[in-house]
């Protein structure tokens, strides 16, 4: 009889600490968000914005570091995604990252993977200020009549840059010489030096040096033109080319993931941390400064988000003839 | 006038920060921290300003630049610690450190190298800060003028310097070290296309070769199986001497160590590349400018001098592009640049237009920083010298375990310790062999580089080299490598005096000549 009391005593003893174990499981140490594009770009520095308002409501740090390189960011999505799926280990990316599957870098669908959407920046084409071309039609007639010559420089091969280039390219009948960056700073690191002629990067990542001077703005790559303080209107490139509404635009999905099968406390915890951290005045007024516009998007409706995204990235890079992986080998259904 | 007003509003800056007792006390923690960081093996600058950058969100913007360009400037400064006193380096910028500030240590002038070096530092970061404040705006021009190709050069020098001064006996060695660095660098997914190299289906070696646990290896193991073998002291551990300045040895170093700040805020200024460079190009010109190179490598205060100022220097360098262009001069300028924008600070060229006064205001922190460090070194000197009186048995032991520590906290990765070992045992073969083990580590860190932008280069180019001749600092770089190289063949020194006798006989000639028909000129009028 004591025998069994004891044995129940130690069984009740020990069903609560794992209780309270589990009540409070979500988070116990410090977060690591593994950015896979390069320090200082849009990426980047959305996820910096927001981890630092979320592990306020999370109690714990969440440290952000860069891991770049591969195609479409799959070495820092490698990485994150080898590390234990118990939601310590989140992924920085963006909608940039669901063509890594096609182009060979990644085995997955992008599905394998929880998101949260922070919001993004419309896409700007640019020149070196010192290249004759001073509106995109002159670029376009340049490059048409000098095929593969001009170059033209966006991050890794298969983002979202590239794919906005080779819209305007498909769109405009325009073939440019591609040259893939680390990421946005660097490549417009090289069109300031003259390395190259031609960046697309987003707008948020460009406006400081098209406010400066030091590259020169041609056309928005959204249907719609934009006003930049300082600068006036930025026309939108559909105006001179309307065949490009085919193909873009292609819209920027930024923010972070955490593998789909973390325990579903953590992925609680980190969905309503995400929803106060987006709400605070912080998060609004950074983005209105940086020409950022949020989403806020989780769970089911992120989901649906990426997953369009994905099937039209892929199926696109494959029309482009520049994926490497039939999509639907890996299951990616057409649009 | 504007020049007044501005070193007016400097100052009266430099005296508000310094005023206020909370910046202070921020200030000197965060050196002393970023001292022990770079003091560790496989601690560095850029994981702590790293860490304190999400730290200090919560802190005002002053407060926050504070604390981290106070870690980066004690961080860059404390790798010397254990470069100096037991031949690890703890940051891969004080490597060059290593091969004369060691040595000096076996003399038992391991404090003095301390003391000289701290003085140094703080020199290098006071004369980066100045370039910060006059003409960054001309700097930053400069650091466009680097393209692929000029990245690649660069990145090649870095290697093959670092060969050249390394070798105990045969040049050739040290290079083939570089190429195994570079080798080893080359494992992993391939920058540009993502094609897997060398991998052989480990997942882990997908992402490449990690620095950190390479440069651990490589400098710690070996030198721990040495001391323990050899049953020697690791370092003489201290004569009794002053560590406080030596003011006449600096004074008299004092172009030397202009020179090596000058070196470090050029390379500091290039995008990406950092203090590991600027340590070594520093060194290499010391020790090819001095009257006595052979002294170089056998415990030659100017070798350390030129090393320690030239990566402190940097730290300057590195902020000029950054604040005005918002590209990062070196790997913890990038951690900062994350810090800025996390404080709503864009640096770019409107940096003076949004944020009048934040340029003159990093460059305060700066001044203040070098002020701080050199005040914590000088006090720190004269005691960690005494961490050499630990019998060897005990502190080797000690070593190993913050090697294996520092290895495992990058990324909390058990991969890097299988990394860590073999590259350890493989280099203490090395060594034994007459390899210089720098070259390698400096080919693991540059190797991407030169990779990337060779490649890029080319694609840009289409195939043609023809830019190297072209671009004026591309073909600069590119005839100071040939020069490298070659004047290390003996046909070179044949050549060099066949054409210095050469010279002068045609000198001499023409002289007698002159000689003969002025003397007939004199001749002729008599």
């Amino acid at each position: 009889m004591k025998k069994i009391l004891v044995i129940t005593l130690v069984l009740l003893l020990a069903a609560m600490t794992a209780g309270n174990v589990f009540a409070q499981s979500f988070p116990k140490r410090n977060i690591t968000a593994v950015v896979v594009w390069g320090a200082g770009g849009g990426t980047d520095t959305c996820n910096r914005i927001i981890h630092a308002e979320m592990q306020k409501f999370l109690g714990v740090n969440v440290n952000v570091i860069n891991k770049t390189g591969g195609v479409a960011g799959s070495v820092g999505m490698s990485y994150a995604f080898s590390r234990p799926h118990d939601g310590y280990t989140l992924c920085g990316l963006s909608e940039s990252n669901v063509t890594a599957g096609v182009q060979g870098g990644w085995n997955n669908r992008f599905d394998v993977w929880e998101t949260f959407i922070v919001g993004g920046s419309p896409d700007i084409i640019s020149v070196t200020p010192n290249t004759p071309y001073k509106t995109l039609k002159d670029l376009i007639e340049a490059a048409k009549k000098s095929p593969g010559k001009i170059t033209a420089a966006a991050s890794g091969a298969g983002s979202i840059h590239h794919l906005n280039l080779l819209a305007l390219e498909k769109g405009s009948g325009a073939d440019f010489n591609f040259i893939p960056y680390k990421g946005s700073a660097p490549s417009q690191n090289a069109a300031m030096a003259g390395e190259v002629s031609v960046v697309v990067t987003s707008l948020a990542e460009q406006q400081q040096l098209l406010r400066g001077g030091k590259l020169r703005a041609l056309g928005m790559l959204i249907p719609d033109s934009f006003d930049v303080e300082g600068l006036g209107t930025i026309p939108s490139s559909f105006d001179s080319y309307p065949g490009l509404s085919k193909y873009l635009p292609i819209s920027q999905a930024i923010g972070f993931a955490v593998p789909a099968d973390a325990p579903l406390e953590a992925r609680a915890a980190l969905q309503a941390a995400f929803r106060k951290a987006m709400a605070t005045d912080k998060v609004k007024n950074w983005a209105e400064e940086n020409y950022y516009l949020l989403s806020g998007a989780t769970g089911a409706e992120s989901k649906a988000i990426f997953n369009a995204l994905e099937s039209n990235f892929a199926w696109t890079l494959w029309d482009l003839g520049a994926a490497t992986v039939k999509p639907s080998k890996l299951g990616i259904p057409k649009p | 006038m504007l020049i007044f007003e501005r070193i007016g509003s400097f100052f009266g800056i430099v005296f508000g920060i310094a005023a206020d007792p909370v910046n202070l006390a921020v200030l000197f923690g965060s050196v002393l921290l970023g001292i022990l960081f770079g003091a560790m093996p496989g601690l560095t600058s850029t994981l702590g300003v790293a860490l304190l950058t999400a730290l200090t969100f919560g802190m005002d913007t002053a407060l926050a630049m504070i604390c981290l360009l106070a870690i980066y400037v004690g961080g860059t400064y404390g790798g010397s610690y254990s470069s100096i006193l037991i031949n690890i380096p703890g940051t891969a910028a004080a490597a060059a450190t290593a091969l004369d500030g060691y040595p000096l240590a076996c003399k038992g002038e391991g404090g003095r190298a301390i003391g000289l070096t701290t003085t140094a530092s703080a020199i290098g970061t006071v004369i980066s800060m100045l370039f910060v404040v006059s003409i960054s705006p001309i700097i930053s021009s400069f650091a466009l003028q680097f393209t692929s190709f000029e990245f690649f050069l660069l990145a090649l020098f870095g290697i093959l310097i670092s060969g050249t001064l390394t070798s105990p006996d045969l040049v050739i060695k040290g290079w083939i070290s570089g190429f195994l660095g570079l080798f080893l660098a080359c494992v992993g997914r391939d920058l540009l296309q993502f094609y897997p190299r060398f991998t052989f289906g480990f997942m882990e070696l997908e992402s490449g070769i990690e620095v950190v646990p390479v440069l651990i290896g490589a400098f710690g193991i070996p030198q721990i199986i040495q001391v323990l073998k050899d049953r020697t002291k690791i370092a003489e551990a201290q004569k009794l001497q002053r560590i406080i300045p030596e003011i006449g040895t600096v004074i008299r170093n004092i172009p030397a160590i202009i020179r090596s700040a000058l070196i470090g805020v050029g390379i500091g200024s290039v995008p990406g590349i950092g203090e590991d460079i600027a340590g070594w190009v520093s060194y290499g010109t010391a020790k090819n400018t001095s009257k006595h190179p052979e002294t170089f490598g056998k415990g030659e205060l100017k070798g350390v001098l030129a090393s320690e100022t030239a990566n402190n220097a940097c730290v300057g360098g590195a902020m000029i592009p950054l604040l005005n262009l918002g590209i990062p001069g070196s790997p913890p300028a990038a951690m900062l640049l994350g810090a800025l924008m996390l404080h709503n600070v864009t640096p770019g060229p409107m940096i003076t237009f949004e944020h009048p006064t934040f340029i003159l205001e990093v460059a305060a922190i700066l001044l203040l920083a070098s002020c701080a460090m050199w005040i914590t070194g000088m006090l720190l000197a004269k005691q960690v010298v005494k961490v050499l009186r630990i019998p060897a048995q005990l502190f080797m032991p000690i070593i190993g375990l913050l090697c294996i520590i520092g290895s495992y906290s990058l990324g909390l990765n058990i991969f890097n310790l299988y990394l860590m070992l073999p590259v350890g045992i493989i280099c203490y073969f090395l060594i034994e062999m007459g390899y210089p083990i720098a070259p390698l580590v400096i080919g693991v860190i540059l190797g991407p580089m030169a990779d990337e932008n060779l490649r890029r280069a080319l694609m840009v180019s289409q195939g043609s080299f023809l830019p190297i001749f072209q671009r004026p600092v591309a073909l600069i770089l590119f005839i100071i490598i040939v020069w490298t190289v070659i004047s290390q063949f003996e046909f070179y020194d044949r050549i060099k005096k066949k054409v210095v006798l050469f010279i002068l006989r045609k000198r001499e000639r023409s002289t007698a000549g002159s000689a003969e028909t002025n003397n007939s000129g004199e001749k002729t009028t008599d």
